[in-house]
């Protein structure tokens, strides 16, 4: 086997476009190199961790499968309705689904009509593009941060929501009603205009004849976005879905810069992050990883599914 | 015949078994990677003998540049050593346990008083008894020492300096409302409350949802014990009258002072720092929103620094914690200056705690800046020490206080305290009854053993 492979890498480099082949190769080594090390290797050393208990400081003891039976019970006993208190996974679950039920299909639509009328030929458009796309080049925290602010009893939000509906002006991140809410707010106010640019390069690369054909058959404008540009963009808006619920059921950084009061924007990653460092609990950690990680392959699968049968 | 596709995924095949293999390598050999990692730390600062890594939260700009001169002047009259200062602003206590699972935790470092059980359980820190005497040992208060031993009495680290609370409260929203005197009780406390809210339309009080630690002098001044968990059969502290009774006259203070003052329509006689837009207790009293406080010494740099007009004595005034039908009760904050367990240089390690923490460091970072009180006993009678400082700690002789609780539950600490103060943040925020809040506390002791 060795003086066969040698002599073929002899060959190899003999042949010009292999060397070139080779070159190209190394070229992409060092990037391949840092992603088989920092997402590959350390990925498996997680699942490998998943199999033991570890609490950082004393020497690792493989316990089987016990942290996943432990990330199922907590589930059950959350399903049973146990306390809040020993099913926090469970609730960061329940929460997260929620939050990935209204923010995607939210900013998805919002990300369309923005970029409908990104797509209009007005005077100073740049100007909205650049307005849109803003909140995607600033920091997730600096914005919670922002926001938290403008989200006071006495804050910006109340002071307009309350003279629209009179006597609304729930206390956002002091409440355990409202407290998701306005973290939904903050996420589908940060990603539409990044999702928006997404959507404004799909309809720019739509075929202007359809368009035409359209017009001359006589139909609207309304009419023309919902029989052509709405099905030309499927790929598109399944594109912008599926990246958005992984985003969405990983979300941590806006619930970590903007907590409610109790449980109540507890997320399954934040839970993950305390299970690891704040309980010191490495090896549950990682099995609670991995569960969610099944969970996110699982629903990806299926919407991929979905969306390349109805684009078939 | 290999194809030249199979040629090449072979090449990477290699490169990534070979990175694959390093980085095995790399997490399976911990102790001969320890020993290179320290050769190789040792050998950085050539001329110096010791080099020491040292880590805290570092509050502040000022106090930071405080270490940092304090290190200076170390490292001045110690050419052998090379001190590391390595401030971590935020998470520090999770930090600090990755820190050790990467075998790259700092020599010598802070620890919280609730942290403690678990770096200790965990073998983490350096028993100090072994690196000095007995007489430097006793120059400490002995209730802060306590903290810092394991179940055998050994001492694993010395107290930094420390904190207790008191009351503050606001001369001119007291005048307004005709009040002359601090509140004395915790019903006068709550009668005051109510009484400012009326005349001057400011909340009379401030205290924080949650906070089991500010919930604790009510239970003591009733007569409960302090609460150490140390089996699951200490959840019964839970199960007293006392208790019940406390937790619900605190819960009350909010749902009542709050919640349903503003469904009346009626300026809320308590309320949180949150509620009123403010970070925390010292924001909500430095900026004259609330006429009333319970905090620690660590307002009091605060207060000087960002309200310096608001002053102390015309303005505002420190009170003793208010006592309840069985007596007075206080808390005590504290943290440690711990050594790392596999430190190189034990003894070095210890030089610099001795030259932080020693009467001379503890004046100078503790005492002169005014930031806390200092932990050695001589030191409570520096002529440096701030008025507002000497003023916290005259109340422990008059009116004194009959129990005085180290902010410390047992083992298993640090994860009670949150446990504990999210319950009764849900009861305070009306999710939860306070029956069910005693009762998650409950389950939480019972959880906590049952590992």
């Amino acid at each position: 086997m060795t003086p066969s492979l040698f002599s073929n890498l002899k060959s190899l480099f003999e042949k010009k476009s292999r060397r070139e082949a080779i070159e190209g190769y190394l070229l992409i080594a060092a990037g391949t190199s840092v992603i088989l090390f920092f997402s590959i290797f350390v990925m498996l050393y997680a699942f490998y961790l998943s199999f033991f208990s570890w609490d950082f400081l004393t020497p690792m003891k493989f316990v089987g499968v016990e942290n996943y039976v432990k990330v199922f019970e907590e589930i059950w006993d959350g399903i049973c309705g146990g306390s809040p208190f020993r099913t926090q996974f469970f609730i960061g679950i329940k929460n997260v689904l929620f939050y990935t039920a209204i923010v995607v299909p939210t900013q998805t639509i919002l990300a369309i009509i923005l970029a409908v009328f990104a797509n209009q030929k007005i005077k100073g458009i740049s100007f909205y593009k650049v307005s849109y796309f803003l909140p995607s080049v600033t920091c997730s925290v600096i914005i919670a941060l922002i926001f938290v602010w403008l989200f006071q009893k006495e804050g910006l939000i109340n002071y307009f929501l309350s003279s629209m509906i009179p006597g609304f002006a729930p206390n956002w991140m002091r409440d355990v009603h409202y407290a998701l809410w306005a973290i939904m707010l903050v996420a589908i106010w940060g990603t539409s205009g990044n999702l928006m640019i997404s959507f404004l390069a799909a309809l720019q690369a739509l075929p202007q004849e359809v368009y035409e054909a359209a017009s001359i058959d006589g139909a609207g404008r309304f009419k023309k976005f919902f029989y052509i540009t709405l099905p030309l963009l499927k790929p598109m808006i399944g594109y912008s879905v599926v990246v958005g619920t992984i985003g969405c059921l990983q979300m941590f950084d806006l619930a970590y810069a903007m907590p409610g009061p109790g449980f109540s924007t507890t997320t399954v990653v934040q839970n993950i992050y305390n299970t690891c460092f704040a309980e010191s609990k490495v090896g549950l950690a990682c099995a609670k990883s991995f569960f969610l990680f099944a969970v996110i392959f699982a629903i990806t699968y299926a919407m991929r599914r979905k969306f390349r049968y109805e684009t078939t | 015949m290999v194809t030249k596709m199979e040629s090449i995924l072979a090449i990477l095949l290699i490169i990534a078994i070979i990175i694959s293999g390093s980085g095995l390598y790399y997490i399976a050999d911990l102790d001969s990677r320890m020993a290179r990692l320290e050769e190789a730390i040792g050998a950085v600062p050539a001329p110096t003998e010791f080099y020491l890594r040292f880590s805290g939260w570092g509050a502040g700009a000022t106090e930071i540049e405080l270490y940092e001169t304090m290190l200076h002047n170390f490292m001045e009259e110690n050419p052998k050593y090379y001190v590391k200062y390595e401030p971590m602003p935020t998470m520090y206590h999770e930090n600090l346990l990755s820190m050790f699972g990467a075998y790259v935790a700092p020599d010598v470092f802070y620890v919280d008083s609730m942290w403690v059980p678990t770096f200790l359980e965990k073998g983490a820190l350096y028993p100090v008894e072994e690196l000095t005497t007995p007489e430097f040992i006793d120059m400490y208060y002995d209730f802060l020492l306590e903290i810092f031993k394991d179940a055998e009495g050994k001492l694993y680290g010395l107290p930094k300096d420390w904190s207790m609370l008191f009351l503050l409260y606001n001369k001119k929203l007291f005048a307004d409302a005709g009040l002359t005197e601090p509140p004395d009780t915790w019903a006068k406390l709550l009668e005051y409350s109510e009484k400012i809210a009326d005349t001057t339309g400011k909340p009379g009080l401030s205290i924080y949802t949650g906070g089991f630690e500010r919930y604790l002098p009510v239970a003591l001044s009733e007569g409960a014990p302090k609460p150490i968990f140390n089996s699951a059969a200490d959840a019964a502290w839970f199960e007293r009258t006392d208790v019940k009774d406390t937790l619900k006259w605190y819960v009350e203070l909010y749902t009542k002072g709050k919640t349903e003052r503003e469904a009346a329509r009626l300026t809320p006689y308590v309320v949180s720092p949150a509620d009123i837009g403010k970070g925390w207790l010292g924001d909500a009293f430095g900026s004259e929103s609330v006429a009333m406080v319970i905090s620690g010494n660590w307002i009091i740099p605060f207060l000087a620094d960002e309200f310096p007009d608001f002053e102390f004595g015309t303005d505002w005034d420190i009170a003793p914690v208010p006592k309840g039908s069985w007596g007075r009760a206080n808390m005590a904050f504290t943290v440690c200056l711990g050594i790392n367990r596999y430190t190189k240089y034990p003894s070095a390690a210890w030089h610099l705690v001795e030259y932080l923490m020693g009467v001379e460091g503890q004046k100078k970072l503790v005492v002169e800046m005014g930031h806390t009180l200092p932990s050695i006993e001589e030191l409570a009678t520096s002529p440096d020490l701030w008025p507002q400082h000497r003023k916290t700690l005259d109340y422990l002789t008059t009116p004194g206080y009959d129990v005085v609780m180290a902010w410390f539950m047992g083992p298993k600490s640090g994860e009670l305290g949150g446990k504990f103060s999210t319950a009764i943040e849900l009861a305070m925020l009306g999710e939860v009854t306070v029956d069910d809040a005693l009762t998650e506390m409950y389950n939480a002791v019972v959880d906590a053993f049952a590992e």
